[in-house]
């Protein structure tokens, strides 16, 4: 991934200096249908501090096995001479518009409800682990506790009862928008009407439901950086 | 220096574990080793009978482990019934699940063709096995002498899927540049053969009396296989490294600075080039070698692509570490997957007259000399 350095950081200080982008950002189509409602996120980047209170509350919330992870802040330091910053980019599942997880699932365990989020039929689950691969965004994993795939599912026991995501509704920075884009008068959408968004790897072709508000190009897709200094393992944890 | 440092991410663990490694190692050996028995059995060469029934075995022996190691794979054995109950044929693995029972069973339906002849001849009076044999040649049918290419016809068939539905399957996974290249299911395919030929001259070494023509044959055949596999890696390094498609560019990009993957590289172009000078250097007394060195290139190279694609990371910097675990999802697996085959070969050859499959025309003399021996054997 090429970006000039001026550029990256233009985007850098944008972000932290709490601005949001220009306002001539293209609303996303949705094919969801009409009268219901197509479930999506926003991540204001500039409003988020890396506390990963939304990865603890996201764990609590639904029993997230140890060393697993539905979301996570992925937590980026960025050097130019003898300036630093950090960049926080938080990480979940898209729930996109053109799952990949879905054609592959040999049984027809992963499915898209009619509202977009994306979820495991953790009874008809095989473990076959096929989604998991799939995903481009590495948001899936096999829970050790079920052997079964397991994902972000917004919270949609949350959701269904007329509540945030659990991540949305820990965040102290309000960097998580949850709400809904087929009404033009919801946070989201007038969010995404009046801010230049991205999605996580566009040329994937998976059409993202959640976007980024503040992020640089060079987020976007694999990150080309020095590898992370310490990152949980399920491995390490067992041999402690 | 880079100017963005990784502070905090997450590591996604290898999901695809050894088992999928050993599985589409010994589904691939399983489908070479058929596709060697077709000119002895099914096209009738004479001069391939020794290495067709040889091919039988090795195509049973890793026909039957393979499954074991797919469905091991599910960490709940019991879970497979869903594949039938409930398949999303948008899948190529939901494919997967039937192209496997028709190709394995086909092989049996192909393995009793080319045994009954050995199997009828037994002597019924010399022991129990003797018996055994006859009844399972179903006496009381007629000869059907036309089952034997019928069945070879169908398993040529549902090898073929086997061979398609392993390569797609992930080839399709877009998410890994490294998997999504039509040159995998190729190399998937040459490799297979190269490691089932390599089988062959194992098994060669193992079941006496040994064959210098065919071991020089087979050998030959094994260069033959090995150059295929290094020149479809060299297509794909090539379509990398000139910048003829952006995604076996990126694909390349992702590994081209790590010096294991480099170290990885080396040593699959060593596995692959050595035994095929080795072959063609010195045909005659080397299959063994040549062979072992083959079968640990094709094991090699799924173990690369799975267990080295997974270490990958999607999105995060760097790459993440696998270690190999001692138990049943890592080492265990392993020689218990090379246990299982080392049972199934040593049955197989008791308890079968191998010696004496092929055509019935081919196997009565054959049968002759070997028939009233195998029993007292066993």
């Amino acid at each position: 991934m090429s970006v000039s350095r001026r550029s990256f950081f233009s985007g850098l200080s944008a972000s932290l200096g709490g601005m949001v982008g220009a306002a001539e950002a293209a609303t996303p189509e949705l094919r969801a249908p009409a009268g219901g409602p197509r479930w999506g996120m926003v991540v204001d980047t500039a409003r988020c501090i890396g506390c990963q209170a939304c990865t603890v509350s996201c764990i609590m919330e639904n029993a997230v096995p140890e060393d697993s992870f539905r979301t996570i802040v992925s937590t980026y330091e960025v050097r130019e001479g003898d300036r630093a910053a950090m960049v926080m980019l938080p990480r979940l599942c898209n729930h996109c518009e053109e799952p990949p997880c879905i054609p592959v699932c040999p049984v027809g365990a992963t499915y898209q409800r009619a509202d977009g989020i994306v979820v495991v039929n953790a009874d008809a689950c095989v473990g076959c682990a096929y989604c998991v691969q799939a995903c481009p965004y590495d948001a899936r994993f096999i829970n050790h506790e079920t052997q079964k795939a397991d994902k972000c599912t917004f919270c949609a026991h949350r959701v269904d009862a007329g509540l945030l995501p659990g991540c949305v509704e820990s965040c102290v920075g309000g960097a998580r928008i949850f709400g809904d884009l087929n009404d033009p008068g919801s946070t989201v959408s007038r969010l995404l009407a009046q801010n230049e968004s991205k999605v996580l790897k566009p040329e994937m072709e998976t059409g993202p439901r959640v976007f980024y508000l503040g992020l640089d190009d060079a987020f976007l897709g694999k990150v080309e950086a020095e590898p992370t200094l310490w990152h949980p393992s399920h491995g390490q944890e067992a041999q402690s | 220096m880079n100017p963005v440092v990784e502070v905090l991410n997450v590591t996604r663990e290898a999901a695809w574990l050894p088992w999928a490694v050993q599985y589409f190692f010994l589904i691939g050996l399983s489908v070479g080793c058929f596709l060697l028995t077709l000119p002895g059995f099914a096209l009738g060469r004479p001069a391939w009978l020794r290495l067709a029934r040889l091919a039988l075995i090795g195509a049973l022996v890793c026909g039957f482990a393979a499954p074991v190691a797919l469905l091991a794979d599910l960490h709940q054995p019991g879970r497979f019934w869903r594949f039938y109950a409930h398949p999303n044929l948008h899948s190529w693995m939901a494919w997967g699940a039937f192209f496997i029972p028709g190709y394995v069973g086909g092989l049996c339906l192909y393995a009793w063709a080319a045994l009954r002849p050995g199997l009828a001849a037994a002597p019924a009076r010399v022991s129990l096995l003797g018996r055994a044999w006859r009844l399972a040649a179903l006496p009381w049918l007629p000869r059907m002498p036309r089952l034997l290419p019928l069945a070879a016809a169908w398993t040529t068939g549902f090898a073929a899927l086997v061979l398609l539905y392993t390569g797609m399957e992930v080839m399709v996974v877009r998410a890994r540049p490294l998997w999504n290249t039509p040159f995998l299911p190729v190399q998937f395919a040459v490799t297979a053969l190269a490691g089932a030929i390599g089988l062959v001259l194992v098994l060669d070494r193992l079941l006496p009396p040994r064959d210098r023509g065919m071991e020089v044959a087979l050998n030959r055949l094994l260069a033959l296989s090995l150059a295929a596999t290094l020149a479809v890696g060299g297509a794909w390094l090539a379509t990398g490294l000139l910048g003829l498609d952006a995604a076996h560019a990126a694909a390349l990009a992702s590994v081209a600075g790590s010096p294991e993957w480099r170290f990885a590289a080396l040593w699959a172009g060593l596995a692959a080039a050595v035994p095929a000078a080795l072959a063609l250097w010195r045909p005659a007394g080397t299959g063994w070698l040549s062979g072992l060195i083959a079968l640990h290139a094709a094991w090699m190279f799924r173990w690369t692509v799975f267990i080295g694609g997974q270490t990958v990371p999607k999105s995060g910097a760097g790459f993440y570490a696998y270690h190999l675990p001692l138990g049943h999802d890592g080492l265990l697996g392993i020689l218990g997957t090379g246990g299982l085959c080392l049972f199934l070969l040593i049955a197989l050859t008791a308890l079968l007259p191998w010696e004496a499959a092929g055509p019935a025309r081919a196997a009565a003399p054959a049968a002759a000399p070997v028939a009233p021996a195998a029993p007292g054997r066993a």
